[in-house]
């Protein structure tokens, strides 16, 4: 398998671009297709929403991209190189240095305090200064209290936010979430809208999110349609945000 | 990059700390269990050696009827710094008051003996014997009439009888007694001007070492001096293991037992580390699948998590090891009179840093399969708690289980002693686990096509859930069924094991010998001795002979030959030795043919020869003995090889020649009876006054100790077998309960869908009980193999197993899998649902 190459191949292409992407499942006896050949290209600094019905191969979609896991068929190209291909190893490298992920479900790890959570990543990727880049970023989201609390002490609003600041610690180019505003209150899921429109504009990086929201999907320029793991439609607003 | 790995190992540990503590605890149990078994072997095998000496009176001794050579001394100052002194003894008479007897009269140096006592009565030092003293046996005053202070002239000189011999150290041997005892100094011995009259006088040089060196130490001093002094093949080098020829058996049994409980021990702690470290791992898979998708790589994520086991075994294995040594110095007040008394328990630092290092290794090594399984959490699973799992690669995964078997093979070869038992232990163990998880398999397969009859709803859930994906129902059933083996396996050999041992003196054992009957005596005296109450009483006839030749070729050129062959430990001294020959058409009945056929060759003087002696003579059926008895010379074919238990105490000999040969010989009659212990002084008056030539020689006290010996070393292994039956029995409950507790969110959702508690009480327990039900029937059947199998080839005690105890060792482990699965989901059964939910 080819190695992950840091370096941008091909300055040139698309971010994220998928062709003909196939999932398909066998587990539990009768074969499943969550996505049936989805194509798509997203621009780099771009922010799109991904919107469907539920069961439609949302979480699905980003995975692939975001190379959680692998499609049946099809490609995944970031920066030009096929991800779909590279191997473990390289994938974790890839998201270490490329990627930052949020959950619907926030996905701390709970032997960490905040801190440490946003921490992680840092030191992974050998950021000089981790532990003032850590602590200016909670300061942003405005944790700057809490650093030092595990995320059982902590509300799900104020577990996103470290979430958020531990995905955009090592500065990655792209930034998938997955219903970052599913588990949260309409107020707070709109502070923690606002943090990463905040925090994507400071940093330049792409966006891909997966909402049922229409008024979160408004907030992107792009907005993919998901229907039945087809893709249905894509709107493209005409003003950016 | 390291740093961060081990900051992250580091930080495992945090939260989640009740559950941390529990692994802790049960891997410390696994541990214990390896070191605590080994500091009892050590204690147990400890007693035996400071028993053994106290029967040789020494650590090594060298006997010798042309005296023992100065270059003993030399060799064995040069291997360890000693103490010596040294006894003569011999055959002779005494007399007091006109009437004299055959004693076997034995002169013992300063300091003599090293270990055990001497007892005299009224009490003294035999030390403090003048040359013109004597201490003597009660026989030796019954049979010449006489009492303290009287005078016993023997030879040249005259000594006051200034005390009894009540006991003294010795072997439990009674073939070869001549007669009762007389105690002098070395220097009493010179005033009677015995030696150099030809008397055979056997010089016996005693050693006891500085620093209680370990017994392997001992004997490889006693092969070389075997191998290296010269005259070696008229020289019998002892140590204390040839002390007891009649418990050696039993003692031989109580080590390769020792040998085999270390093995299953490890077994034991093995297994359980493995399924814990799975069970922790499976834990961890949601933090793992994060850490992935933060970026870090699978074999960083192995490394964070090795770290982590490693971490908790050492920690574990210290805690497990210390608390194992510690365990024999409960043994004196839990369990008095298992240990000797005079045996005092020395806290051995190195016995639990030793036990801690085989804990980690073990820990390890049973942690390196699921340590590699973390390769197959994929990072999706952070998105769907249900993801496939990644393929771990398959190199990695065969080196795992390859390292795991090369390394429990090492253990196995540290902890058991021996390559072939190493070897048979790994391979049964790997066969036992592939036919656990085939049954798994079986069983699993059968819960997903169980038909959805009319059984109660909960119940069904209860048999289904073992086939759901992730169950590691396979793995539960693995390692509950070793775990079955270790604890029924050894409870089944241990009960034959102690109940063997204490009945190993038959009740038929004789209580007296009587020496020095002349054979026209002997009808008279069986009756007269019957009469008396007298019960088992047999009589040997006894021939004195020497070895000339064997197969034609004289017997000093073989020992001249034979004492270059260092790797063989055969003993040389018993070719030039005085051989006891007896004769008669049958032998005793605790003897057994196991080559050629009594007297078969009507042609030739035939013999019969005991194993042991047949392979330090290294004759086989055929082979041709040329006997000097008594100045003729008797041409003697070996038709036959026989075993003996010695255990029996009874008259036996390594040879016996078939009648029509030596009748005509001059000889004795040894007869051996029990006694009545109340009668057994009037029959010594009885036959003081009517054969006056014959001596009684008792032995119940001989008998006693040995009974004693043997009593303690089945408490010991009792002991030994209940420790790890219990152990045994509380990981299982710890590694059923610790995957029972990952199951709290199930429960949680049960009980916010309306089951009662319960319900979903049963739904556990069926589950449970299941697993317990195929792994107690297949780990059962395998322990009563494994006990058949070591009882009989390795032990040699005729198994009679009780197969009925099968079933219930199934439904004992269907409950105990039951009731530690229940104990391990307490928490989620008794909180409210959503607590469950969150956790
Ligand atoms: N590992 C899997 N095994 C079985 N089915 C799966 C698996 N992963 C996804 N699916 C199925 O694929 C379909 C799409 O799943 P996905 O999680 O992508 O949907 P989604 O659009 O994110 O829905 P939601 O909005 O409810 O989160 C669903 O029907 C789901 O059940
Ligand atoms: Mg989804």
């Amino acid at each position: 398998m080819p190695a992950y190459n840091p370096a941008p191949m091909q300055p040139n292409a698309p971010r994220i671009a998928a062709h003909d992407l196939v999932k398909r499942l066998t587990s539990g006896g009768a074969p499943l297709t969550v996505l049936d050949g989805v194509s798509l290209e997203i621009a780099a600094g771009d922010s799109v929403a991904i919107v469907g019905p539920s069961g439609s191969g949302k979480s699905t979609l980003l995975a692939l991209l975001a190379g959680l896991d692998r499609p049946t068929a099809g490609s995944v190209e970031i920066d030009g190189q096929r991800i779909d291909t590279l191997s473990e190893d390289a994938l974790a490298l890839l998201r270490r240095h490329k990627i930052g992920f949020v959950f619907q479900s926030f996905q701390l790890l709970a032997n960490l305090t905040a801190l440490e959570n946003v921490l992680l990543p840092l030191e992974l990727a050998r950021r000089p200064n981790a532990l003032q880049r850590a602590q200016d970023l909670l300061t942003a989201v405005g944790l700057r209290e809490r650093m030092s609390h595990y995320p059982s002490q902590l509300s799900g609003g104020e577990q996103q936010r470290v979430a958020l600041a531990r995905a955009f610690g090592p500065s990655p180019a792209i930034l998938y979430a997955d219903e970052p505003t599913g588990n949260l209150d309409a107020a707070t899921g709109a502070s923690v809208l606002h943090l990463l429109d905040e925090l994507r504009a400071r940093e330049g990086t792409t966006l891909v999110l997966v909402t049922h929201d229409k008024d979160v999907a408004a907030r992107a320029r792009v907005r993919m349609y998901l229907r039945a793991g087809r893709m249905e439609r894509v709107e493209i607003n005409p003003v950016t945000t | 990059m390291a740093g961060t790995l081990v900051k992250a190992a580091w930080r495992e540990s945090r939260g989640s700390s009740a559950r941390l503590i529990f692994l802790v605890l049960c891997l410390a149990l696994g541990t214990a269990a390896v070191s605590g078994v080994r500091a009892l072997s050590a204690a147990i095998e400890n007693g035996l050696r400071e028993q053994s000496r106290e029967l040789l009176g020494a650590d090594l001794a060298i006997e010798s009827r042309r005296g023992v050579p100065g270059e003993a001394d030399l060799l064995v100052a040069a291997t360890a710094s000693a103490r010596t002194t040294s006894t003569k003894s011999l055959a002779t008479m005494a007399s007091a008051g006109g009437r004299s007897r055959l004693v076997d009269l034995k002169a013992v140096g300063p300091g003599f003996p090293f270990h055990g006592r001497v007892v005299l009565d009224p009490p003294r030092d035999v030390s403090t014997l003048t040359p013109l003293e004597c201490a003597v046996a009660p026989e030796v005053l019954e049979g010449l009439h006489a009492r303290l202070g009287d005078e016993l002239s023997i030879g040249a000189a005259r000594y006051t009888i200034a005390a009894v011999v009540v006991e003294e150290p010795g072997r439990l041997d009674f073939s070869f007694t001549i007669g009762p005892r007389v105690m002098l100094s070395l220097a009493g011995l010179e005033e009677a001007q015995l030696e150099g009259f030809g008397r055979r006088v056997v010089e016996r040089r005693l050693w006891a070492f500085e620093g209680n060196p370990a017994s392997a130490s001992i004997e490889a001093l006693a092969r070389r001096l075997r191998a290296e002094l010269p005259d070696a093949a008229y020289l019998r080098v002892e140590t204390a293991r040839d002390a007891q020829p009649a418990l050696r058996r039993s003692i031989e049994r109580v080590e390769n037992w020792l040998a085999l409980v270390a093995l299953l021990a490890l077994c034991l702690g093995g297994a359980g580390v493995a399924q814990l470290v799975h069970a922790h791992l499976d834990a961890r898979a949601g933090a793992i699948a994060v850490q992935r998708v933060i970026g870090l790589r699978p074999r960083e994520v192995m490394w964070v998590q090795l770290v982590h086991v490693a971490g908790l075994a050492l920690f574990a294995s210290l805690l497990g090891a210390f608390a194992g040594s510690l365990l024999p110095f409960a043994l004196p007040s839990l369990l008095p009179g298992v240990l000797p008394e005079a045996f005092t328990l020395r806290f051995d630092w190195l016995a639990p840093l030793y036990g801690a290092s085989v804990g980690v290794a073990v820990a390890l090594l049973f942690a390196l399969p699921p340590l590699v399984a973390v390769w197959q959490v994929p990072p999706v699973r952070a998105l769907r708690h249900e993801a496939e799992p990644l393929q771990a690669p398959r190199l990695l995964q065969w080196c795992a289980w390859g390292v795991l078997l090369v390394g429990l093979l090492l253990v196995a070869r540290v902890e058991g002693g021996e390559w072939r038992n190493a070897l048979a232990f790994a391979g049964a163990l790997a066969g036992l686990a592939m036919v656990l998880w085939v049954g798994a398999r079986l069983l699993i397969t059968i819960a997903a096509r169980i038909p959805r009859t009319n059984l109660p709803p909960l119940l069904l859930h209860g048999v289904a859930a073992l086939a759901r994906p992730g169950r590691g129902t396979a793995g539960a059933v693995v390692a509950l069924g070793i775990g079955v083996l270790v604890v029924a396996g050894t409870w089944l050999i241990e009960g034959r094991m102690s109940s063997y041992l204490v009945n190993a003196l038959p009740p038929e054992a004789p209580s007296a010998f009587l020496v020095d009957v002349q054979p026209d005596q002997r009808t008279d005296l069986v009756a007269t001795l019957q009469e008396l109450g007298a019960e088992h009483v047999r009589a040997a006839p006894i021939v004195t002979a020497r070895l000339t030749k064997i197969d034609g070729r004289a017997v000093a050129d073989i020992a001249a030959e034979r004492k270059g062959d260092a790797g063989v430990d055969r003993e040389l001294w018993v070719l030039t030795r005085e051989q006891r020959l007896t004769f008669g058409p049958d032998l005793p009945a605790d003897n057994e043919v196991i080559a050629g056929s009594l007297w078969n060759d009507p042609q030739r003087a035939e013999v019969s020869i005991e194993e042991r002696f047949a392979k330090d003579l290294d004759v086989q059926v055929g082979s041709m003995l040329q006997m000097d008895v008594q100045g003729l010379s008797v041409e003697l074919l070996v038709s036959s090889i026989r075993t003996v238990r010695w255990e029996s105490f009874g008259i036996n000999f390594f040879l016996q020649v078939e009648p029509g040969v030596l009748e005509q010989a001059p000889h004795q009659v040894l007869i051996a009876a029990r006694l009545p212990a109340e009668r057994e002084e009037a029959v010594e008056a009885a036959i003081a006054d009517d054969y006056v030539n014959v001596t009684v020689i008792r032995v119940r006290p001989l008998l006693e100790k040995a009974l004693a010996l043997l009593g303690r070393l089945a408490i010991g292994v009792r002991v030994l077998g209940l420790f790890v039956v219990l152990v045994g029995i509380a990981i299982l409950a710890g590694v059923v309960g610790t995957q029972a507790s990952k199951r709290a969110r199930e429960i949680g959702v049960l009980k916010a869908l309306g089951s009662t508690r319960r319900e979903v009480m049963l739904l556990v327990a069926v589950e449970h009980a299941l697993q317990g039900l195929v792994a107690g029937a297949l780990g059962g059947t395998a322990a009563f193999l494994v006990a058949h199998f070591t009882l009989s080839n390795t032990l040699d005690i005729p198994p009679q197993l009780p197969w009925l105890a099968l079933p219930l060792m199934a439904v004992g482990a269907a409950v105990l899998a039951a009731g530690a699965g229940l104990l391990g989901s307490w928490r989620a059964l008794h909180v409210a649902p959503i607590e469950a939910l969150r956790s």
